[in-house]
């Protein structure tokens, strides 16, 4: 299948359309006219000229909020676009896009269901990318078990599901942790079918995975400190298929302060930078923003080459990352906080 | 022609408009379409101009429109697909009370209709709810009686078994969507373990339903369960799968009490909804015989403010400064839109222009003014770039040059006949409805193309003419001028031979040329493809070498027009010597060896192509006599002139242009740098002052070596391209050569084998046969080599000739229109 001979037989258009999507994303230029703004209104009239079009002037008045969920709108407009004219393997392809946000909706409606909020109060926060029929159920399990048997057995996540098993009953620090769990089996599944394709699909698709696998491993391990999660319990989080795997996530698995895991990254060039000082002189970043700003860069990579699915999932990351960038210079604006606003994340440069 | 040749003059004016009237001036400026509006405020960004609130005034109001125009498509009842076209007449662009008025009364208009709308979905869910609700009494009924016979006994049951109220049986009855049917059930069995009863039937279709956007046939179903958790799990799941429960009375006669409850409310609320409807249809039916006014109405609006915006004010505010291009032969309608406006708004103050003189950093746009015959030419030459200002447009040329070269490669005369035919066609389609019933996008730029496709036909049917083809047959209009008489040959050689041979030497045999073209006879004989080939290949050098020769002069307009005289006798000469010293003495060979030899001396005839082999090599072989006494000489003063015409042309330009730059760099030193003082241009009054006057430093900054560098570039390319340019002209031959061999190919192989046929029979076959030939030929001799042969023209105009004097980089000149707005097609 990995024959480029054939790939645009059945995967052609569908390419051609992301990558004329993909000339759409906001440039430099646009960014700079878009950090001028006063108001959101401004910021409405800039994004007509832009590929967005009219997308937000049907919004009576404007907030943040509406911005968000108006460009949310968008990406998922866009990606039911490609997932209804995908063809086998891409389809699957695309359906493993989805799988996480179905991951974080489960768990959103746990966690939602455990401080009593009503079902109807969660739905629309749930992301409309990972929705599933019986979504609306979730409240109903106390266990994961339950969760499993009864709900989640007929929904895609139900592969993801061997490890996370377990009889304790679902608080809130359970339900990060089958989060989590989901995360790890959700990676290494991708990665494996990822691998299995072959090609050039591999070659882009394998790098941003395990790229995305050793942030959790990182972000796991930052987080875990100070909480009674015990060493070997964090391990088992782990996520396998990374670059980290097999020492760094022994290491990582010992590390009890900031300091051993940046040592860890250490050893690892590409995360080295991540977790460096910074500059004097320039300003200072979160460690979730300079891990962005890694994998827009491993992104943008992908549409460098030809014939592989990796440009679909680079796009959706790229549109979310975008859809971020303007959510954030748009909080900027509302808020009067002009010196903030260049702190986004250029895709494009 | 004059239209043609150059671009029609250009000025810049400096219009101010007073603040009063800006508006209604502009507005008579975009129904003229005269002027094209410069930007003045570039850096400003859009939303920080000045008539930004007007502009998203009129785009809230566009979005009303998109309202209306919705609820139209989805709601209105009787088609309207001709209603909402453009209305006629036009109306003018509105003052702002009538703006106003419309952005109100669109606005009540959207407002009244949403309610409208919204009333009528809530009566159509709640009816079909209530419709639900009726069905899903009925249904179950017959659901109940099916299995009617248990309750007796597990009324006993109960009565034994009663521990509780939870022990209870209850029903819950609802309505939900088939598509989940099987997911909804599985989830139910998984979360309830199984005890629960559950029956799914199809709703039956309602007669009366009204005809709404949701038409699905939902499907009803009864879960029977015990206890109250379970209860509780059934409710959230029918809730998650957005399933309508219904209250659900446990005896039959409360429910039958309900029923006829229901069936009277639905029959009120049918009532209303149709009040509601026939309301709404009046709203629509309003919004259409307006909306096309207020469409353009405001369009016109939004696009005179977007020109304001780029306006710049001035000191006092009173008026507005507007900068535009404008045709110096429309100043006056310019002045007249002007006193219009004015007067239409009651100013007191006139609006008035001024023409500014041309600056060298701003180049004005490029005019032709064409017409229908024209246009198509002129868009040829566009494709490849537009003209400079002041720049010689090849369209006029074109015009005769590209049907001629077509016709050279698609030389036939019936071909030609069938292309005219066509054309013709296509104009009287053309004459009375103006391009409109014909929606194709294809069929509309061949239709484009008419006038081109009736040059090309007209000129092929000459070049047949001369090649003497028609469908690949002869035309023997005149008697061959080769007679076989005189030859003498006795019956026995005419019938013994295959071939046989008519020697032009024998008096008699050969009486002069024919009349036109090539003589018929040479169809038949054995070496007419030789003859052909040699001619046609000649034939394309001779056309070739005048067409880029032409090119070359052209150029001369070029430098004539900008002044630059040293361009005419360092470059223009230099090349034009090369390609005449070269070329165009070979095409003087080529004549002077059709006139000099004739069938006499057909033996002796020398070879052309080693005698210019020996020119450009200078040797001098003794085989070969030569054509004419002394041609050894004027071959070396020829090679000489071409040789030294290349320094001149590699080194002329950049030393005249470094000398000239020393010596005015000299003078400069000793005066003062000139003061800017045309400042007149709002562009140069602020910061452009200190742009411009940088600019004028960078000009003084002579780059000797770019200049040199870019020169011999040139040089290099003119002279290889001189050759392959003139070997690039041989594609005349070729194609001719493929098109005649393929019609003939298609008579041999199709017409001939049919005509061979006799009787009833024959007939039969030979209307068969004709009718595929006649497809073959329109499909692939007209369309096919037309195309083909018609984009080796385009390249042989764009590349060959056009690279001799056009550079192609100016801009179209686009005037302010309300037309091209409107309608954009």
């Amino acid at each position: 299948m990995t024959n480029t001979l054939s790939f645009n037989i059945d995967h052609g258009y569908l390419e051609g359309l992301v990558r004329g999507m993909k000339a759409g994303i906001l440039t430099q230029q646009d960014y700079n006219n878009l950090a001028q703004c006063d108001t959101l209104e401004d910021m409405k009239l800039h994004l007509q000229c832009s590929d967005y079009g009219n997308l937000l002037s049907s919004a009576e008045d404007l907030t943040v909020s509406v911005v968000d969920s108006k460009l949310r709108e968008n990406l998922v407009a866009e990606f039911n676009c490609l997932r209804s004219n995908a063809l086998p393997l891409l389809s699957t392809f695309l359906d493993y896009i989805t799988y996480s946000y179905m991951i974080d909706n489960v768990v959103l409606l746990i966690t939602g269901a455990l401080k009593q909020r009503d079902v109807a109060e969660l739905l629309p926060r749930c992301h409309p990318l990972g929705a599933f029929d019986q979504m609306a159920a979730v409240g109903i399990a106390r266990t994961p078990t339950e969760l499993y048997s009864t709900i989640l057995v007929d929904t895609p996540l139900a592969q993801f599901f061997q490890d996370a098993v377990s009889e304790c009953n679902l608080d809130e620090m359970e339900a990060e942790i089958l989060r989590n769990k989901l995360y790890k089996a959700y990676l290494e599944s991708f990665h494996s079918f990822c691998q299995n394709i072959g090609g050039a699909t591999k070659d882009i698709m394998c790098p941003i995975l395990e790229f995305e696998a050793d942030r959790r491993a990182f972000i796991i391990t930052v987080n875990s400190f100070g909480t009674d999660l015990s060493a070997a319990d964090r391990s088992a989080l782990y996520p396998t298929c990374g670059k980290l795997h097999p020492e760094g996530l022994q290491q990582l698995g010992k590390a009890d302060d900031h300091q051993q895991v940046k040592a860890v990254a250490h050893c690892y060039p590409d995360y080295k930078t991540v977790f460096d000082d910074p500059e004097p002189g320039s300003e200072y970043k979160t460690l979730e923003d300079r891990f962005f700003e890694q994998e827009v860069k491993l992104n943008t990579l992908a549409f460098l080459q030809q014939f592989h699915f990796g440009v679909f999932y680079s796009y959706i990351k790229l549109k979310e990352q975008e859809s971020r960038n303007i959510v954030w210079i748009a909080e900027c604006v509302t808020q009067r906080q002009k010196s903030k606003i260049n702190n986004y994340i250029p895709i494009f440069h | 022609m004059g239209a043609l040749f150059r671009s029609e003059e250009l000025c810049l004016v400096q219009i101010f408009l007073q603040s009063g009237s800006a508006y209604n001036c502009v507005s008579e400026l975009g129904e003229l379409g005269v002027v094209e509006f410069r930007d003045l405020n570039p850096h400003v960004n859009s939303f920080q101009r000045k008539f930004v609130n007007e502009v998203r005034r009129c785009e809230e109001m566009e979005k009303t429109f998109t309202f209306l125009e919705q609820q139209i498509s989805s709601s209105l009842c009787c088609p309207v697909s001709e209603t909402l076209s453009i209305p006629s007449p036009v109306p003018s662009a509105p003052q702002p009370r009538d703006l106003l008025a419309i952005e109100e009364e669109s606005e009540r208009l959207a407002t009244e209709l949403k309610q409208v709308s919204e009333n009528r979905d809530s009566l159509r869910s709640q009816l079909t709810q209530l419709q639900q609700y009726r069905g899903v009494l009925i249904q179950t009924h017959s659901l109940i009686d099916s299995q009617a016979q248990p309750p007796p006994p597990a009324s006993l049951d109960t009565s034994l078994l009663d521990n509780g109220p939870e022990a209870h049986l209850s029903f819950v009855a609802g309505v939900v969507h088939p598509w989940k049917v099987p997911a909804f059930e599985r989830l139910l069995w998984r979360a309830c373990r199984g005890y629960f009863i559950i029956e799914f039937q199809e709703m039956e279709k309602n007669p009366n339903v009204l005809e709404t956007s949701d038409m699905t046939q939902w499907t009803v179903f009864l879960i029977s369960f015990w206890g109250k958790t379970i209860g509780q799990k059934v409710k959230k799941i029918c809730d998650c799968f957005h399933a309508n429960t219904f209250f659900y009375p446990e005896n039959t006669e409360e429910r039958q009490e309900l029923q006829k409850g229901l069936q009277s409310r639905i029959e009120d609320i049918t009532q209303v909804l149709f009040q509601t409807e026939s309301y709404l249809q009046q709203l629509l039916c309003r919004c259409v015989s307006i909306l096309p006014q207020w469409k353009v109405c405001v369009m016109k609006c939004k696009a005179v403010h977007s020109i304001l915006n780029m306006c710049s004010a001035s000191v006092t505010d009173k008026c507005l400064i507007a900068e535009a291009w404008c045709p110096v032969r429309k100043l006056l309608l310019l002045q007249s839109a002007l006193t219009e406006g004015t007067r239409r708004s009651g100013s007191i103050v006139d609006s008035f222009y001024n023409r500014l003189p041309l600056s060298s950093s701003s180049s004005p746009p490029t005019l032709f003014t064409t017409n229908s015959f024209t246009a198509v030419f002129q868009s040829l030459v566009d494709a490849y770039g537009v003209a400079k200002y002041g720049e010689v447009n090849p369209a006029a040329y074109t015009i005769v040059t590209f049907p001629f070269l077509f016709a050279v490669m698609f030389g036939d005369v019936g071909h030609g006949l069938l292309m005219v035919i066509a054309a013709l066609w296509m104009i009287l389609q053309n004459k009375d409805n103006k391009n409109t019933h014909f929606k194709n996008e294809m069929w509309r730029t061949v239709l484009a193309g008419r006038y081109l496709i009736l040059s090309m036909g007209l000129f092929s049917v000459y070049t047949g003419a001369i090649y003497n083809h028609c469908f690949s047959r002869t035309l023997s209009i005149f008697p061959s001028s080769w007679h076989l008489r005189p030859m003498n040959w006795s019956d026995d050689t005419l019938r013994g031979s295959r071939f046989l041979c008519l020697d032009p030497n024998t008096t008699g045999v050969f009486r002069g040329p024919y009349p036109l073209g090539i003589d018929p006879i040479w169809h038949l004989a054995s070496n007419h493809l030789t003859f052909l080939n040699s001619y046609k290949m000649k034939m394309s050098i001779i056309i070739g070498v005048l067409h880029m020769t032409f090119g070359i002069c052209i150029s001369y307009f070029n430098y004539s027009h900008s002044q630059q005289w040293f361009h005419v006798l360092l470059v223009l000469i230099p090349e034009l010597l090369f390609m005449l010293g070269l070329f165009g003495y070979l095409v003087f060979l080529i004549i002077y060896k059709w006139l000099a030899f004739g069938p006499g001396q057909s033996d002796r005839a020398p070879s052309i192509l080693l005698h210019f082999i020996n020119m450009v090599l200078f040797t001098d072989n003794k085989e070969t006599p030569p054509l004419y006494p002394g041609q050894r000489q004027v071959q070396s003063v020829l090679m000489v002139v071409v040789l030294t015409s290349v320094p001149v042309l590699l080194l002329g330009r950049p030393i005249y242009l470094y000398y000239h730059h020393t010596r005015r760099h000299g003078q400069c030193a000793t005066t003062e740098h000139p003061t800017i003082t045309d400042t007149s241009s709002i562009n140069t009054l602020l910061g452009d002052l200190e742009g411009g006057r940088r600019e004028q430093e960078e000009q003084e900054e002579f780059d000797a070596v770019e200049v040199f560098m870019h020169q011999a570039i040139h040089t290099m390319e003119y002279c290889l391209g001189c050759i392959s340019n003139t070997a690039s002209y041989l594609r005349l031959w070729a194609l001719s050569l493929a098109h005649a061999q393929l019609s003939d190919v298609l008579w041999m192989m199709v017409m001939r084998t049919s005509l061979s046929s006799r009787g009833m029979l024959g007939s039969v076959v030979l209307a068969g046969f004709f009718s595929f030939f006649a497809l073959l030929t329109v499909s692939i001799l007209l369309v096919m080599e037309g195309l083909s042969a018609s984009l080796h023209t385009l390249r042989l105009h764009w590349v060959e000739f056009q690279s001799k004097f056009y550079s192609g980089t100016g801009y179209k000149f686009s005037p302010f229109s309300f037309t091209s707005i409107t309608n954009p097609l």
